[in-house]
């Protein structure tokens, strides 16, 4: 229809490529978002103990990664995380080599990145916790620990279950600017197939049918967790 | 009660200042003891930084350039989602089932790929109605931008629109209204007031998205401070960073916080 030419996706040499890409896309996702979560649930678990300097720092920490481009801050990882003294000398060629790979670059900032807007989110999702369940648990005597492992954490998990959909599919999307850093992904390979092959439009539209693919399967997964863990009375779960 | 949060609250804030000054303090320690020599780079560079022009007019490019792409992107969203959302919520399922799809595929993409997407799809110029629109990078950067946020923006109207109790609808349809009238003069009225602070969070998204338009070539800041360091040595790269980050905040941390202030005081009434 529009004199698409696909021929080039039948040499194996791309087709290892686009693979690659996949599985590296995937990795830099797996890791970014797992940690994304931890942290998120540090900082959600620092807000709770409501000390104010402890407050303060995490306020700071995400609104600045949350108001900056995710881009802009793979490159400053890149290009002057090294220049700030992370560097190490190789033994076999006496050169000073940066001690980071574009890949751990682009998973530190990443993962901060995504942390910011997942604390965000189980802080949210602590604070719409219905207060009277809160009181229930602190009239039976539970103390601050058990009561933030038992009631406040199970609970918070469950109604802020969407928004943590939506972090991790926007994280899992902001994989792809990892290629202009040069981290080897699925965007990466993409640009060499179309140096390679010219064929600009062909390499584009596959590459954001694979993405859209990949990023529905998230979203249809966290669908049914979110059906499966539902809080009966809150949003979906009625 | 309520003077004690007030209390932690000003605590806070405190805090906060107490690190904004120190990181001024860092700066001057830092100008003091050899940095200033670096900071001079970035001052000099600074309007071209700004307006893409090194005596900071004409605008050409820079920062501007990037509030004025997220503008004209906003503007063309708010057209595109309104049409989606509204498209989204049609009883006709020849139209709300395209939409959907539409509306989710384009949820789906990364905002980079979608732009080189865009970049690569539209034409370098295009003959409608017998007079030739050209498509220079700066209009395909709107375009591509656009795509995503009139995605999420339909999202949010939908969001809106629900949230409207749904016997109003039952009470303009008893009235005689029809479905054009009902959203006119009953739901959008209500529904707008739920929409600004979701529009707005959208906009400071879209904003601190325009950094990828650098790949569509237009001078915008990420473009001129790649051309800039490649005259400048690895230390100042730090200083320049920094100060691209720092804008990129300063301009977009007000808009995220008064979405959320509104965002806060819409929560409380009941439609």
């Amino acid at each position: 229809m529009l004199g698409l030419d696909y021929s080039w996706l039948a040499d194996p040499a791309y087709q290892r490529w686009l693979l690659i890409g996949v599985v590296n896309t995937l990795k830099l996702a797996a890791l970014s978002s797992s940690a994304a979560i931890v942290i998120g649930m540090l900082g959600a678990l620092g807000f709770t103990f409501r000390i104010f300097w402890l407050d303060a720092l995490i306020e700071l920490f995400v609104e600045v990664f949350r108001n900056t481009p995710p881009l802009l801050q793979m490159l400053f990882a890149y290009f002057t995380l090294s220049t700030l003294g992370l560097k190490v000398t190789d033994p076999s060629t006496g050169l000073s080599v940066p001690l980071l790979s574009a890949f751990a670059c682009a998973a530190i900032s990443l993962s901060l990145f995504g942390g910011a807007l997942a604390i965000e989110a189980f802080r949210s999702g602590i604070e719409t916790m219905p207060r009277s369940i809160v009181d229930a648990a602190r009239s039976l005597g539970y103390g601050r620990w058990a009561r933030f492992w038992r009631i406040e954490a199970p609970i918070a998990t469950r109604i802020c279950l969407p928004a943590l959909t939506n972090i991790l599919t926007n994280l899992f999307k902001t994989t792809s600017q990892a290629s202009v850093i040069t981290v080897p992904e699925l965007m990466y390979y993409a640009g060499q197939i179309y140096n390679d092959t010219f064929r600009t439009l062909e390499v584009m539209i596959l590459v954001l049918l694979i993405y859209v693919a990949l990023v529905s399967m998230l979203t249809f997964a966290m669908a049914r967790l979110e059906a499966f863990m539902a809080f009966p009375g809150y949003g979906r779960g009625l | 009660m309520a003077g004690f949060a007030l209390h932690y609250d000003d605590k806070k804030r405190a805090v906060q200042l107490l690190i904004a000054l120190g990181v001024v303090v860092w700066i001057a320690v830092d100008a003091a003891t050899g940095g200033s020599a670096y900071w001079t780079r970035v001052l000099l560079r600074l309007p071209l930084l700004l307006t893409g022009s090194a005596s900071g007019w004409p605008v050409t490019g820079g920062f501007v350039l990037n509030i004025l792409l997220s503008i004209a992107s906003m503007v063309l969203a708010t057209v595109l989602g309104t049409i989606m959302g509204l498209g989204t919520l049609a009883r006709v399922g020849l139209i709300r089932v395209p939409s959907v799809l539409l509306v989710n595929f384009l949820r789906n993409s990364p905002w980079l790929v979608l732009l080189f997407a865009t970049l690569y799809f539209l034409p370098f110029e295009m003959r409608i109605f017998g007079t030739i629109v050209p498509f220079p990078p700066f209009v395909k950067a709107v375009i591509g931008l656009a795509l995503p946020t009139a995605a999420n923006l339909s999202e949010v109207i939908r969001g809106a629109v629900q949230s409207v109790h749904s016997g109003q609808w039952e009470a303009a349809r008893s009235l005689g209204y029809n479905t054009l009238q009902i959203y006119r003069h009953v739901i959008m009225p209500q529904a707008m007031r739920r929409m600004i602070p979701g529009w707005m969070n959208l906009y400071a998204l879209l904003m601190i998205a325009t950094a990828l338009a650098t790949v569509t070539g237009i001078q915008d800041v990420l473009t001129i401070l790649n051309t800039l360091l490649a005259m400048e040595n690895e230390r100042v790269i730090v200083y320049f960073y920094l100060t691209i980050l720092f804008l990129f905040i300063a301009y977009c941390y007000p808009i995220a916080a008064i979405a959320r202030r509104l965002e806060r005081a819409v929560k409380g009434d009941s439609l």
